[in-house]
């Protein structure tokens, strides 16, 4: 039973469509023309990888690419050895009260904490570069990991918390043999997930970063603005299937984590 | 009990130490430099640094027309962003929440994607439509709708359609959660009691959703007040909006007190108008 009319019927699906397809157009034009043989004109003039072996060969690129990686890496390892050890350690101390400080990083428009770490570093004189870059995407982070973990670390079964201890386990033992393994599933998701965040984060990484660090985003930003080179449409590309690869992975985990768990 | 005994085992100083770190990262990396941020707005520079120097010079200096343009300009920008992303939004999550049968998490995943992929690169996109030799130029022109292109990026409308496809799923997502929780059975009383789909809609479905919109306007309305890559992106710089602002005092002129001054009051300004919405809301539909 259900009210239908002309207007849901038709129009509706018709809508919903052109709305999909503003989405997505920009995007999909975009991965086809960084095969375009003629990198200037926006007709098409015939299929080529020559700006894919263009890019591997650029210096530029990989140097970003680099640092990407170990901005990436590192705010992945600091957030979830934080996170976890906070979730863990916290959730019978006092510290447990304290997740709201978790949700400020989320709140906050990202300009703003841009401009707060930028104005702390500068007035410390603290040298700007891949370590303060990490500090803010770490930042960042930990709003995303520890409600994430938490959630996960509240469903366990706390009798199996409480048997590893009244067994003779120590509670360092009982931390990695009992809780990271029943947390896997979430600890995995948040990696991922603050890897994407990092991994594309532009802002914190413009305002963070000393003028000689470039990660793969701002490269990109620094292109476009003194005008694209074909390189930057391979590059996006790239981009955009690696991001999207690891969302398809991180849904998939999600989906079937919580069909096996529920 | 057993229990209890456990508990008490577990409360140990050791424990504070270990799970501090994350919360003391929050702190000294976000809660202090927020204080500090403001405490410097009200000093001139570092050599009067001290607390017979504290001055409001800096918000003097930002009292005057241009100033309150650039927010002026922001708030509209993304007052209006939040607006048209609610336009188009909800007959979205509307559909994918009460038509769609199968497929409904695929497609929901699909509108969520390009919001997880590269900012720059969505953004980037864009130029293939927007460009005077672009897709929309070239679509618009064998249409027969126009007789010559336009120039639609550097322009407000190339900010404006590009904020709205940007921002587009933080409002559905809210708007779908609230609708699908929407008791069918409700929509199916006030049907068999004779109300026409669009009473049923004005008087049931669109007002338990309302939250859901709220939320959403949230979501949309402040990142895209300080939406620094899109204005600077597309604008072509001639339009200044608070992001671009903050970025020139912080990172082109160095004059980081100025800046701090400007950050604290578009936040001040952003807070405000947040609570004037939210008063709105609650005026408007309760």
């Amino acid at each position: 039973m259900e009210i239908r009319s002309r207007f849901s019927r038709y129009l509706l699906p018709l809508f919903v469509t052109l709305i999909y397809l503003m989405v997505y157009a920009p995007i999909l034009v975009l991965i086809l023309f960084s095969f375009n043989k003629n990198p200037l004109s926006y007709e098409w003039h015939g299929f080529t990888f020559h700006w894919y072996r263009d890019l591997f060969k650029s210096v530029e690129v990989f140097d970003a690419l680099k640092n990407s990686i170990i901005i990436s890496f590192s705010s992945v390892f600091l957030t979830i050895s934080m996170g976890l050890l906070y979730v863990f350690y916290g959730a019978t101390t006092l510290l447990n009260r304290y997740i709201v400080f978790f949700y400020g990083s989320l709140i906050m428009p990202e300009i703003v904490l841009a401009v707060i770490l930028l104005s702390l570093f500068s007035f410390f004189s603290v040298p700007l570069g891949i370590t303060t870059i990490i500090v803010g995407h770490t930042l960042i982070g930990l709003g995303y990991v520890v409600p994430m973990i938490r959630a996960r670390y509240e469903e366990i079964d706390y009798r199996l918390i409480e048997a590893s201890l009244d067994l003779g386990a120590t509670q360092n033992q009982t931390f990695f043999k009992i809780v990271i393994p029943l947390l896997y599933p979430a600890i995995i998701s948040s990696a991922l997930l603050v890897f994407i965040v990092s991994f594309d984060d532009f802002l914190i990484s413009f305002f963070c970063s000393g003028a000689a660090t470039l990660t793969l985003p701002m490269y990109i930003f620094s292109v476009i603005r003194s005008g694209a080179t074909p390189e930057v449409n391979a590059l996006s590309t790239i981009l955009l299937v690696v991001s999207s690869l690891v969302i398809f992975i991180l849904t998939f985990l999600k989906s079937e984590d919580s069909g096996i768990l529920r | 009990m057993k229990n209890s005994r456990l508990k008490k085992e577990f409360i140990k100083e050791r424990q504070f130490f270990l799970a501090s770190p994350a919360i003391l990262w929050q702190i000294l990396f976000l809660y202090i430099p927020l204080l500090f941020l403001i405490g410097i707005s009200f000093f001139r520079s570092f050599e009067y640094f001290s607390i017979k120097h504290v001055t409001l010079d800096n918000y003097k200096v930002l009292l005057t027309l241009s100033y309150a343009k650039i927010i002026g300009r922001s708030f509209l920008l993304a007052f209006f962003n939040a607006i048209f992303c609610f336009i188009l939004s909800y007959p979205v999550a509307y559909f994918l929440a009460l038509r769609v049968r199968r497929f409904k998490h695929i497609l929901l995943f699909f509108l969520a994607l390009p919001f997880w992929t590269n900012f720059i690169v969505q953004v980037y996109a864009w130029f293939f439509i927007l460009d005077y030799h672009g897709l929309l130029n070239s679509f618009f022109l064998k249409m027969g709708i126009i007789s010559q292109p336009l120039h639609i990026l550097n322009t407000p409308i190339a900010i404006y359609i590009v904020m709205l496809f940007c921002y587009l799923p933080f409002m559905v997502m809210p708007i779908y959660t609230s609708l699908s929780k929407l008791d069918t059975f409700t929509l199916e009383a006030s049907f068999d009691l004779g109300a026409t789909p669009w009473q049923t809609f004005s008087n049931i479905t669109f007002p338990l959703s309302l939250s859901g919109v709220q939320t959403g306007f949230f979501l949309v309305f402040i990142p895209s007040f300080g939406e620094f890559v899109i204005p600077t992106l597309l604008g072509g710089g001639k339009l200044m909006f608070i992001g671009s602002m903050i970025s020139y005092f912080f990172l082109e002129t160095r004059s980081v007190f100025l800046g701090a001054a400007f950050t604290c009051l578009s936040g001040l300004f952003l807070i405000a108008s947040a609570l004037f919405i939210l008063w709105l809301f609650k005026k408007l539909f309760r």
